[in-house]
């Protein structure tokens, strides 16, 4: 994705696929998706409620198994990395969960849950060591030290979310999937957060994989973007050139959508159409074309592939050279 | 150094118990029934000191069906005796409250020894197919259904006709007639906990199958394990009744609080003081189990420490 | 201009743990016919508790509207007898609920929903009602052939457009819509957005829009309201509070927002949380956070100040300007 080499990608994502078989059929969550994580950067994935951003980023970490394609972390293959093999890569990559609500245990305190790693990797000799590191990493993420022994449910969402950060963070990893960290709280809160965010990953040189349906969040925050539909990627590009100019016919209407809180910046809207396209058994052919306002017959023969229509830009619609 | 952390973390740990004991010691009820618990535990260890066995085994018709505090002239061991029959006799002329005192021992640990069993077994079982899903699930809870469908008074006849007539395997009949029950309580709470986020965070941050269930799992499920064990205690003392009804497991004269309310049965209506003796002693147990069980539950609970 | 809703000093209270939660304090605020004003404001400061009381659904034991007035085109909700309310919620006044899915019966068909509605509130025989069900789909843009069909077998864009065709089923005078697009995609919350548009221009209808989101009010609002720990603190119209935001938690809102077409390196978010509301501060409830903060703040409550019809409840404004009713 990028043209400077000196830039190496960290994480490399190949022709990865994941269904899921369900009473009526096979859900294609993921169907081949292949993309680079660029070191220290960070890389926003958008797309609406249900086309396979979670299921990507639980892939990556491997809380699912992949049915086929493969993922290099690093050099190693995490999708056939074996069980000790797994155990180090676990201090590498780590995850931010959606929900501040569920993601933390209600029967646990503030310091049980973000020392638990510490705990489980022996990465301290001694409670004492264990009590400085989980205040130390409390810290980090600015909640306050009184708040050590408290329990779950006496925090609001923009505190438990940084219990989760605290945690993700206990064992120095490189990489971490961010999986809406921010959709379910406040805009003062979510401001907060995403703050912090972006102050850890300057100061511990953290690469993101930015999980979002917020596209005016994943503008501040990311260097480059992927946008997805029913499981597949349908846009890629650097964050500059994608908002300035985005291609693909869901791309432009996905950012003529954005809602802006300023007076008099009202813009054309694109409006598409409100079919329903299940991911059960997909039909071949382009899976954005029943919503498209520049469908054509032909758009639902062939699936249409990623490719580069523009220096950097990859785009996958068959008709990408008119929007050029 | 090193004995600096260990005080540390003995301070943490009585500092546990201290917060646990304060948490639980709000409900007074439960305190209260705590302690009527611990009070038959103690009547149930020392009933040789009250009563000795054989004087509430052995028959005396001529003083059959007295009220309670009526005296009567009782041979023991080839002496006469006047004694105070504080809850009356039965039908045999017994001393009501010697025997009650002496069933204590063995309902209460029927009580208690079976609900432990079945939750271990049960808990167990249930962990397994509910957290492994898959072959083991259906295994499992194949075999569940094959035991629940067999009725429950046969399971346990052959249970101990199988493995012979003595007080342990009737623990196991009768526990085994509550497993299933555990099974699936466990199974079902651990499958709508163990989608939970928190247990994909732990598995993200390297914790082994074993660490999630112990750590995470367990503790978000106690409550109905609770709630359904208050309900077996009263039942399996009752059941342990049935079965020697027909026969087996405690046998006549050997006083067993079931036992006793069924046999007082025939009487309720010449001597109703019979049925109410046995009949409070096991409805005062199951109520204090209940209510420690409610006070378990509130001071294990996070949400309700202040 | 007329008047369709007048609330006045209304406070409304939750019990929860032997505790107050004082969720509406003095709140008063006053809504235009055929008008759209926009509600903003965090979790928490009250703004569904708002709209529930317009429909008198605070219910005892959870809660009690303590005390104030609420008008609806002169008439006193709050003294309406059972069978008065019935007749107005649902045929004058129409609520869009946070979640579509709470409002759709799973085991009817929206038809029969949409159809029972009408029955319910016009006098019109069965087949019209479904005659002017299938209508009222079609003009949320779903093919009337749709209205046999369950709400599971809509995806979710369409049923927060069956829930819309719902309320706007008996043509209402004033529809409460409550987050009505937080649940959906951009794309989708255009197109439902699009469509509320239409349907208020057609009918005439006010709206309550509450939402969290500023660039929604923008774009759909003809007047705001912001709403902090039960209380409106600044009202005005889209041009005065976007073009001047006076009060500065209106500011710190903004100051929170990765504006989509602005390069800000750093948010500016609002320090601290919203204070508990079982236990408000004595002075301005913003105070604690407020970064322009005085002592007087502290101590006294602050009234509205009005400029041109720009509300706002703040001490920085108060000595320049003549203090008004509130509104
Ligand atoms: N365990 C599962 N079994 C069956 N289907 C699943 C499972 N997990 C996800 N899916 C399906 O896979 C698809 C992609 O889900 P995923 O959670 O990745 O979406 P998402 O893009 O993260 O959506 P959201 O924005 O709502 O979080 C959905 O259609 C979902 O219903
Ligand atoms: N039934 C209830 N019992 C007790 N407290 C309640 C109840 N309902 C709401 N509250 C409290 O009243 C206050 C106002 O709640 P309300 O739901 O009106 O807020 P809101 O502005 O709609 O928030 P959101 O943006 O999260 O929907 C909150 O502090 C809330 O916790
Ligand atoms: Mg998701
Ligand atoms: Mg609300």
């Amino acid at each position: 994705m990028s043209n400077n080499p000196s830039e190496l990608p960290i994480l490399q994502v190949r022709n990865l696929k994941k269904y899921f078989h369900v009473s009526k059929g096979t859900l294609h969550a993921v169907d081949d998706i292949s993309f680079d994580i660029r070191q220290g950067k960070t890389l926003g994935m958008v797309g609406e409620s249900g086309c396979g951003k979670s299921t990507t980023g639980r892939l990556l970490v491997r809380l699912h198994e992949s049915d086929s394609g493969s993922i290099r972390y690093d050099g190693i293959e995490v999708t056939r990395a074996s069980s000790k093999e797994m155990k180090v890569l676990r201090t590498k990559m780590q995850m931010i969960f959606q929900d501040p609500y569920s993601s933390i245990n209600p029967r646990h305190t503030v310091a049980s849950i973000i020392g638990e790693p510490l705990k489980i990797y022996k990465k301290v000799r001694n409670m004492q060591e264990y009590e400085e590191k989980v205040h130390q990493l409390m810290e980090t993420v600015g909640l306050a030290d009184r708040l050590y022994d408290a329990y779950p449910h006496e925090l609001d969402g923009g505190r438990r979310q940084r219990i989760g950060i605290a945690r993700a963070l206990a064992l120095e990893p490189q990489f971490i999937v961010c999986d809406e960290p921010v959709s379910a709280l406040d805009v003062s809160i979510q401001a907060q957060i995403l703050n912090l965010l972006m102050d850890l990953q300057d100061k511990l040189k953290l690469t993101y994989l930015f999980i979002t349906h917020d596209l005016s969040v994943v503008k501040h925050i990311s260097d480059d973007i992927v946008i997805m539909y029913l499981g597949q990627i349908v846009e890629q590009a650097n964050t500059e050139e994608l908002f300035r100019h985005p291609i693909h016919p869901y791309s432009q209407a996905l950012s003529s959508a954005i809602p802006v809180p300023r007076l008099n910046a009202r813009k054309e809207r694109i409006i598409l159409k409100s079919e329903v396209v299940s991911p059960i058994d997909p039909k071949p052919g382009c899976r954005f074309a029943p919503r498209c306002n520049y469908a054509k017959p032909e758009c639902g023969e062939a699936d249409p592939v990623l490719r580069e229509v523009m220096p950097g830009r990859l785009v996958a619609c068959h008709r990408a050279e008119m929007f050029v | 150094m090193g004995n600096n952390t260990l005080s540390r973390f003995m301070a943490r740990q009585s500092k546990n118990i201290t917060q646990f004991w304060r948490q639980f010691s709000r409900n007074k009820l439960a305190v209260a029934s705590l302690f009527l618990v611990l009070i038959f535990a103690l009547i149930a260890i020392f009933a040789d000191f009250l009563y000795s066995y054989d004087f509430v085994t052995s028959n005396s018709l001529e003083n059959a069906l007295l009220k309670p505090g009526q005296t009567g002239t009782v041979y023991y061991h080839d002496k006469e005796i006047t004694h105070t029959f504080i809850l009356g006799s039965d039908n045999y002329g017994r001393d009501i409250l010697g025997r009650l005192v002496h069933g204590a021992r063995v309902s209460m640990i029927i009580g208690f020894a079976t609900v432990a069993m079945a939750i271990a077994v049960g808990g167990l079982l249930g962990a397994i197919a509910g957290y492994k899903g898959g072959l083991f699930d259906t295994l499992i809870m194949r075999v569940t259904d094959i035991v629940l469908s067999i009725p429950t008074i046969l399971m346990s006849i052959a249970i101990v006709a199988a493995l012979g007539n003595s007080f342990f395997n009737l623990l196991i009949a009768i526990s085994t007639s509550m497993i299933p029950g555990y099974i699936r309580i466990v199974r079902a709470s651990i499958i709508s906990i163990k989608d939970q986020e928190y247990v994909e965070a732990a598995r993200c941050i390297g914790a082994s199958d074993l660490r999630i269930v112990l750590r995470h799992i367990l503790p978000n499920i106690t409550s109905p394990v609770i709630v359904q064990s208050t309900l077996n205690v009263g039942s399996s003392i009752l059941w342990a009744s049935s079965l020697s009804f027909l026969g087996l497991g405690i046998l006549p004269p050997k006083p067993e609080w079931g036992n006793m309310l069924s046999e007082a049965r025939e009487f309720i209506q010449y001597a109703p003081h019979l049925l109410f003796a046995p009949g409070l002693a096991i409805l005062l147990t199951v109520l204090a189990y209940n209510l420690i069980g409610d006070g378990l539950r509130d001071a294990l609970d996070p949400k309700l420490k202040r | 201009m007329d008047k369709i809703l007048e609330v006045k000093d209304l406070h409304v209270h939750y019990f929860s743990n032997r505790k107050t939660v004082r969720a509406i304090n003095n709140l008063s605020l006053d809504m235009q016919r055929g008008r759209v004003l926009g509600l903003v404001g965090e979790t928490g400061a009250g703004k569904t508790t708002l709209a529930l009381s317009i429909l008198n659904m605070i219910r005892a034991p959870q809660g009690k509207i303590i005390s104030g007035s609420i008008r609806f085109d002169g008439k006193d909700i709050l003294a309406m007898s059972k069978q008065e309310l019935r007749e107005l919620r649902g045929k004058d006044i129409a609520m869009i609920f946070q979640d579509p899915m709470t409002a759709l019966n799973p085991v009817l068909t929206v038809g029969d929903q949409i159809a029972e509605t009408i029955f319910k509130h016009e006098k019109v025989s069965k087949d019209e009602a479904w005659a002017k069900a299938e209508k009222m789909l079609e003009t949320v843009g779903i093919p009337g052939a749709r209205a046999k069909e369950y709400p599971h077998q809509f995806s979710g864009g369409m049923k927060q457009r069956v829930v819309i065709a719902l309320s706007l089923a008996c043509n209402p005078r004033l529809l409460l819509a409550d987050e009505p697009t937080t649940a959906l995609d951009v794309t989708i919350q255009a197109q439902v957005l699009d469509l509320m548009r239409h349907l208020i221009r057609t009918y005439n209808t006010s709206v309550l829009f509450i939402t969290h989101s500023l660039g929604l009010v923008v774009e759909n609002c003809d007047e705001v309201a912001t709403m902090y720990a039960g209380e409106i603190v600044e009202y005005g119209t889209v041009e005065q509070v976007f073009g001047n935001p006076l009060h500065p938690y209106t500011r710190g809102l903004f100051g929170s927002l990765p504006d989509y077409s602005e390069g800000a390196a750093r948010l500016r978010p609002i320090p601290g949380l919203m204070p508990d509301p079982t236990n408000l501060p004595r002075g301005c409830y913003f105070s604690p956070r407020c970064p322009h903060v005085m002592p007087l703040c502290e101590e006294l409550h602050p009234t509205h100040t009005s400029m041109d019809g720009h509300l706002v409840k703040c001490h920085l404004y108060q000595e320049n300007a003549n203090v008004e009713q509130p509104i």
